[in-house]
């Protein structure tokens, strides 16, 4: 961490009409580091993912990618650079197989003229697919099902492997564990684990605070759309992560 | 992380009972092989329908029938096919009748020209052909426009466009056919085995749609589009790009559907599609597409619109009281509908 | 392009080889033979007054506003021209409107109520609903303007001035007539015809077949009519229906096409399977391209309206009235019988009757 930040965004703000969602906030994440994004409802934290994913531009500020700036036009353009993310609603098409959701947007093509002409290789995406799951600790069985055919707590399996299995550098999660049971909350818990030691930035976005304190190496409170804290994990316990959020501590 | 235990072999349907969420209850197997396979059930109401015809009239089963349901066939067929590409992404296209119509009155009055002087059929169709496919391409992306542009709904943008397009056609036409067109009736009529050569290039066109619509990159990203527009752009897909290719494909076949009825009429009328929206909607539908998008097959749409020009012709040689097709028409379209709620397993966020 | 009913052009008007046909039509033959006039059928007297309050522009040039279903149909147009040079010669204003195409009570409404608001001395009115444009006429009525209707009328006529109109029962029974001169028949054989209309609602549709099938009875007992379908105002549907007609009736040998969609689709029917000729098409209203078709041979015999004689008609009685304050001499109703044009009408007969584009 001595070198530039991984993935960094610097005085960024973001209104929406009269609405100010983000002021002047700086955020990062480095290379194998966890870092939890918490703030009340509202406080714009799905703003400042949108943003960093490239959903949304920034009214102000800059992103830079390993030190270089960056400008995203579309989601397009960050997945190219190797960012991925896992948004709170499900980004599967509940209607395409899991194979099919697992190459959504990056689908490969048959070899030859038939490539050309804009033809899928589908046996090789669904076998790909359900390597890439396997590799990332997901097995979700069959992926020539359809999403619509899958359980919640398996959808949001498919789609944290997804992300998993493309990212390159950036993997940001908007409430994964969001309508989990215990069980398999860990187990997103654990994948995250992995994704860090693979030298991924995972950029984590929780209400569950146990999980934030138990997983981040640091936090980042977001309160009205400003920064209100950002410090190591270890100086947070239960009581005072919720007392930054809330308000109720004034941090620097 | 292990959703289901890596170990069940991979075919287990249900989620494990310690699954938070299940999946809907699932009737049993049978019902769901049989319901969920509506295609099978396409092929049988099409042959049910075909037998009974025939025991009314054994005419119907004559290869001169077949041609005229074939013939009736494809100037619907073709704004069909347009129209599942835009149901399945989602969205409605109610002007692909008006468009139709439109693209034929403009090909008429490009073409009349030409006939008088005589010019060669072949050319004649060749330009009437280009003019109804790029007049039905351009509505489609005035459709597009209204749409992405506009933010109009689809149902209000294509509305929109079908009352303009039925309006222009009636105005420029002054309410009355343009041409008579002889020739390109006769041509258009000229067989190749048991049937006229425009079935052949439907058929053709049927193919090339149904491998891009299930086997290419084009129609999974018109699915997705269609079963969760977020997650299609979150993936990187140029979402607006994909809907406007979408509506200008759903003009540029209903043109090309206004030509075919230019060759069957032998003059292009400003009423000729009108109407034609809601049969190719019907066929879609009873195809088995889903009108909230994401789900359909082009094979389900052919037999759907088989069995609308089936059903047509079957109550006229039959003598039946014509008005009782349309009557055929909503009980098919209701029983659709009913077969696609009891569907298991779709549609559930 | 729904109801269309007609005026026919009266005794002089008539050409050589022009058939006119009166109501109670004893036309034999079609072809070339030249035929006596018939009066008009006006049934004149029995009309109601108008409220008199008199809305004439006393001293000042009268104004006819005149609103028909659609200005871009040329069954309308030609009514235009007819009533045009009517009120041209009687030194009257003449402002014609109407929605430029569609033929709809939701358009023609509020283009009535903008006339009404202009005061003008009179209103001529072909009403796209019977019951939706009653209340416009009324209200004109209760300002004093008299009402005229011409080739449709609204529900209640009691206070309208006068209906003009054609007389579709005549035009089926000469449809009839023309069939059988085409089909040559001859009695003892039997012949299998079929009919295609629009809808089984329009009225003007339901009178023409009414009186095809009366006439058949009367004096065509051999002519089967074996069929009717509607084509929902589609040429293609009209298209698909005879060719499934042609299959089932191998044997078929004339076609009734009650309205344009039939006409065309029946047309292209014909022409596809090589039948021009064998079969007898008889169509509907005089447009341009059917006018092309029946030169053509295609058709045996087009029964034209004339909406010039219509227009002329309705401006004449609504000037009268405003003139002489006096509804004598105005029939409350005329009906005036449809024309029969052939391949072998003269040419300027059919320039005179074909429905003008422009």
């Amino acid at each position: 961490m001595a070198d530039a930040p991984l993935y960094e965004a610097v005085g960024i703000s973001k209104s929406y009409g009269h609405v100010t969602a983000l002021f002047d906030v700086n955020f990062s994440v480095n290379p194998g580091e966890i870092v939890g994004l918490v703030g009340d409802n509202g406080a714009g934290k799905s703003t400042l993912i949108k943003i960093l994913s490239g959903v949304h531009p920034p009214d102000r500020g800059k992103i830079r990618l390993d030190g270089v700036e960056r400008t995203w036009k579309s989601p397009h353009d960050a997945i190219e650079a190797g960012i991925e993310t896992l948004y709170q609603d499900s980004g599967l098409a509940p209607d395409l197989t899991i194979g099919s959701n697992v190459f959504l947007g990056r689908e490969k093509l048959k070899p030859g003229i038939l490539g050309r002409l804009g033809f899928l290789d589908q046996k090789a995406m669904e076998r790909q697919a359900a390597e890439e799951l396997k590799r990332v600790g997901i097995a979700v069985s069959g992926s020539r099902r359809t999403v619509s055919d899958l359980s919640g707590g398996q959808r949001q399996a498919v789609a944290i492997g997804r992300a998993i299995a493309w990212a390159r550098k950036v993997i940001m999660l908007d409430e994964p564990t969001n309508h989990l049971g215990a069980r398999q909350s860990i187990e997103v818990l654990s994948v995250m684990r992995s994704a860090k030691e693979q030298g991924l930035g995972v950029i984590f976005i929780s209400h569950t605070l146990p999980h934030v304190l138990e997983v981040t190496d640091r936090v980042v409170v977001l309160r009205l759309g400003r920064v209100v804290r950002d410090a190591a994990t270890s100086e947070f316990d239960a009581e005072s992560l919720l007392g930054t959020i809330t308000g109720l501590i004034e941090a620097s | 992380m292990t959703m289901t235990p890596a170990s069940t072999e991979g075919q287990g349907r249900a989620a494990p009972a310690a699954d938070p969420n299940p999946p809907a209850t699932e009737p049993r197997d049978w019902a769901r092989s049989i319901l969920g396979n509506q295609q099978f059930l396409l092929l049988v109401a099409l042959g049910a329908l075909i037998l009974y015809f025939y025991s009314k009239r054994s005419v119907f089963l004559s290869s001169g029938e077949m041609a005229n349901i074939l013939d009736d066939f494809c100037s619907l067929i073709l704004l069909a096919v347009g129209e599942t590409f835009v149901i399945v992404s989602g969205g409605i296209d109610l002007s692909v009748g008006s468009t139709a119509s439109f693209a034929g009155v403009i090909g008429a009055f490009s073409m009349r020209g030409m006939v008088s002087h005589n010019d060669s059929e072949a050319l004649v169709l060749v330009v009437g052909t280009i003019v109804c496919a790029a007049v039905g391409a351009g509505v489609g992306l005035v459709n597009a426009a209204l749409i992405n542009w506009l933010r109009l709904v689809p149902f209000v943008a294509t509305l929109a466009t079908l009352g303009a397009g039925a309006g222009m056609a009636i105005v420029l036409s002054h309410g009355i056919p343009i041409g008579d067109d002889t020739r390109a009736i006769i041509f258009s009529q000229a067989k190749v085995g048991p049937f006229s050569w425009p079935v052949f290039i439907v058929i053709g066109i049927l193919v090339i749609s149904w491998l891009y619509l299930h086997l290419s990159r084009y129609g999974r990203y018109t699915f997705a589009l269609g079963s969760n527009e977020f997650a299609a752009r979150a993936a990187g897909i140029n979402v607006r790009r994909h809907l406007v290719s979408v509506y200008v494909l759903s003009g540029l076949l209903s043109g090309l559907g206004g030509m075919f009825l230019y060759l069957r009429l032998g003059s292009g009328a400003p009423t000729s599609g009108a109407g034609d929206e809601l049969r190719a909607i019907a066929a879609v539908v009873i195809g088995g597409a889903s009108l909230l998008g994401g789900s359909g097959r082009l094979s389900g749409t052919i037999l759907g619109g088989l069995i609308l020009t089936t059903v047509t012709s079957g109550l006229i040689i039959s003598n039946v009281n014509p008005n009782w097709d349309q009557v055929a028409v909503a009980v098919l379209i209701a029983l659709a509908a009913a077969l696609q709620a009891l569907r298991p397993g779709r549609r559930r966020a | 392009m729904r109801d269309r009913s007609s005026v026919c052009s009266i005794g002089a008007r008539r050409k050589a080889t022009l058939l006119v046909l009166a109501s109670a039509g004893v036309l034999a033959a079609c072809s070339s033979s030249s035929h006596s006039s018939s009066p008009s059928t006006a049934s004149s007297g029995g009309s109601t007054a108008t409220s008199a309050a008199g809305a004439s522009g006393s001293g000042g040039k009268l104004t006819i506003a005149f609103n028909m279903g659609a200005e871009a149909d040329p069954f309308f147009i030609a009514m235009n021209q007819g009533a045009e040079a009517e009120a041209k010669s009687l030194g009257v204003n003449l402002i014609w409107q109407g929605d430029p195409s569609q033929y709809s009570p939701a358009t023609q409404i509020p283009i009535v109520d903008q006339l009404l608001a202009e005061h003008p001395s009179a209103l001529i009115i072909s009403p796209t609903d019977p019951d939706a444009l009653q209340p416009a006429v009324n209200q004109a009525i209760a300002q004093g303007i008299p009402v005229v209707n011409v080739d449709t009328h609204v529900t209640d006529l009691s206070k309208v001035l006068s209906f003009i109109t054609g007389d579709n029962q005549q035009g089926g029974a000469a449809a009839a007539d023309a069939m059988a001169a085409a089909m040559h028949y001859t009695a003892g054989q039997t012949y299998q015809v079929v009919v295609g209309a629009s809808s089984a609602t329009t009225t003007t549709n339901t009178a023409r077949l009414a009186g095809f099938k009366a006439e058949i009875a009367a004096k065509y007992p051999g002519i089967k009519v074996m069929a009717e379908a509607y084509s929902q105002s589609q040429p293609a549907v009209a298209n698909t229906n005879v060719n499934n007609w042609l299959t089932e009736y191998p044997n078929l040998k004339g076609i009734f096409a009650i309205d344009g969609t039939n006409a065309s689709g029946a047309a292209a029917a014909l022409q596809a399977r090589n039948l021009v000729g064998k079969v007898a098409l008889v169509g509907y209203d005089a447009y341009s391209t059917n006018v092309a078709l029946l030169q053509k041979n295609v058709f045996a015999a087009l029964i034209a309206q004339n909406p010039t004689e219509e227009g002329k008609l309705a401006v004449q009685y609504a000037v009268q009235y405003l003139n002489t304050k006096s509804t004598s001499g105005i029939p409350h109703e005329q009906t005036l019988p449809n024309i029969v044009l052939t391949p072998n009408s003269s040419a300027a007969d059919l320039a005179q009757y074909t429905y003008p584009t422009a």
